[in-house]
């Protein structure tokens, strides 16, 4: 071939490039909420397996109503799979330990424990792509500035909510691990309302067995044991639905399940947006008189209101509006 | 419904080990509901577990006539091996000091870390009363763990958000 016609040719290529890489652009703008919604897939799934397959140990800072709570956390995998504490360092003591899908909360002052088997988080990284549409169609992400937290190099990305029926979420992913470091939830106007922060974190390293393991243990005969059983959460159909369901959420889960104090069983029906979660809890009204109406946590906002016989009570991490609007169209068919 | 089983679906019962990080919640939810049923052999080991952690934390009831089975059942313990010596009573009482003095250690361990400082209750007592804004209920706190069983943002940030169930929580408040 003459130097000429490789020349040519080479125009002829970086042309078709050039034009193939217009024609992706072109793609990339008319598939541009798919594009963002698999980096912010990524981000997600990056974090949530971060969190479940790294060691680490640290300090944690949960900020919400104009106070401050310090914690140290743990977590560690071994043969045996995930082992995770946290307990307050200030305040009545408390003590969260999950081994795999079995969480246990402690009330030392109290003398209670609380069992709760989980068996949805799991499947969450699996969840994310058939929400993926949604979760472009509701919020908008972007990368926002790299940040050093508890010394840390991190990344920024922010989800920004196209409606006020959910909260703004910011979140800082460590640049190497993807773990995140720090988690915000901001209100419509950009005011961070509820925080999670690491003050000090060791990423990667060994920890022992016995770190992550109950003070109480086994806890003192005079504790009481509060238990939901395995598998408590049967899948099935209670006859309850949401009438007007805000944009974006689905149903994940319903079904019944029995909680303390509760002479029947609750109903629990979940939605989800593919960040965050309503839980719709519906059971016979109590002979005590029970408080109606609305309350707030930081980023939780609670509502509840009597339908007939029944007791509604709507929770989740998005603004009052969408809980009270979930609880309101809380209807049987 | 509700009432006790064998291990379900031919699954062994649970071996003393298995039993051991049931009672530490260590043991996979399937794995105990499967294994454990209403074997009886599986029962009677945790009632032995739970029974040795009572009594050695002191809380448990005498255990009426254990110093007699204990003989019993030390008297039908067959000899292992002709040639080799039955130990001297010297012996076994050092043994036994020897296990005493260790189950003290333990039993001393767990009362350490066990026991609520009188000053976390103060502090809880305290925080009841510079807190007349929480007017969370109980039942809010119960709904609240379990619905953040189910949420997001426990998939990517672990057992963190559970903080909201328990940080401002008052389980013993009366319903």
């Amino acid at each position: 071939m003459h130097r000429s016609n490789r020349v040519a040719a080479a125009g002829a290529g970086r042309l078709a490039q050039r034009s193939a890489c217009v024609a992706l652009g072109i793609a990339a703008l008319a598939w541009l909420p798919t594009a963002l919604a698999d980096d912010a897939a990524e981000w997600l799934q990056h974090a949530a397996v971060a969190a479940r397959q790294l060691n680490y140990v640290g300090t944690l800072l949960y900020q919400h109503d104009g106070r401050v709570e310090t914690s140290r956390v743990m977590h560690m995998v071994d043969a045996r799979g995930e082992h995770e504490k946290l307990f307050n360092l200030d305040g009545p003591a408390r003590e969260v330990i999950r081994n795999n899908d079995e969480v246990r909360c402690y009330y030392p002052d109290a003398k209670i424990i609380r069992i709760e088997p989980r068996t949805y988080r799991n499947a969450f990284p699996s969840l994310l792509p058939q929400q993926l549409d949604t979760l472009a169609e509701y919020y908008v992400f972007r990368k926002a500035e790299t940040a050093r937290i508890a010394g840390i190099e991190t990344q920024a990305f922010v989800f920004e909510p196209r409606d006020g029926m959910r909260y703004g979420h910011k979140l800082w992913a460590d640049l190497s691990s993807g773990l995140l470091l720090k988690a915000q939830l901001l209100n419509e106007h950009n005011v961070p309302i509820e925080q999670f922060v690491f003050t000090d974190i060791e990423i990667g390293g060994k920890i022992d067995r016995d770190s992550v393991r109950p003070t109480y243990r086994p806890p003192p005969p005079d504790w009481e044991t509060r238990m939901s059983l395995p598998g408590d959460v049967v899948q099935q159909d209670t006859g309850w639905q949401v009438k007007e369901l805000p944009p974006g959420f689905s149903k994940i889960v319903e079904g019944y399940r029995t909680l303390r104090g509760k002479v029947g069983p609750v109903a629990h029906l979940v939605f989800s947006d593919g960040l965050v979660a309503v839980s719709v809890f519906v059971e016979q009204m109590p002979q005590a008189p029970q408080p109606i109406g609305s309350s707030q946590q930081g980023g939780i906002n609670v509502y509840s209101r009597q339908l007939d016989e029944h007791l509604v009570t709507v929770l989740g991490e998005t603004p009052g509006a969408t809980v009270r609007q979930i609880a309101d169209s809380v209807s049987h068919r | 419904m509700g009432k006790f089983q064998g291990p379900l679906d031919g699954a062994p019962p649970l071996t003393a080990e298995e039993i051991s990080l049931w009672i530490d919640g260590e043991l996979d939810a399937e794995r105990s509901a499967r294994g454990c049923g209403g074997d009886t052999t599986t029962m009677a080991t945790w009632a032995c577990y739970h029974e040795i952690g009572d009594q050695l934390r002191g809380c448990g009831g005498s255990i009426r006539g254990f110093g007699a089975r204990f003989s019993a059942r030390l008297d039908a313990e067959p000899t292992v091996l002709a040639p080799r010596a039955r130990p001297t009573p010297v012996a076994v009482a050092w043994a036994l000091a020897a296990s005493v003095a260790a189950v003290g250690v333990v039993g001393w361990v767990a009362l350490t870390t066990m026991s609520v400082p009188p000053a976390a209750v103060t502090t809880a007592q305290q925080a009841a009363v510079v807190r007349p804004a929480d007017v969370r209920r109980p039942v809010v706190n119960e709904y609240l763990l379990a619905h953040q069983e189910y949420s997001p943002t426990t998939a990517i940030q672990g057992v963190r958000p559970y903080l909201r169930a328990v940080a401002t929580d008052t389980p013993d408040a009366p319903e």
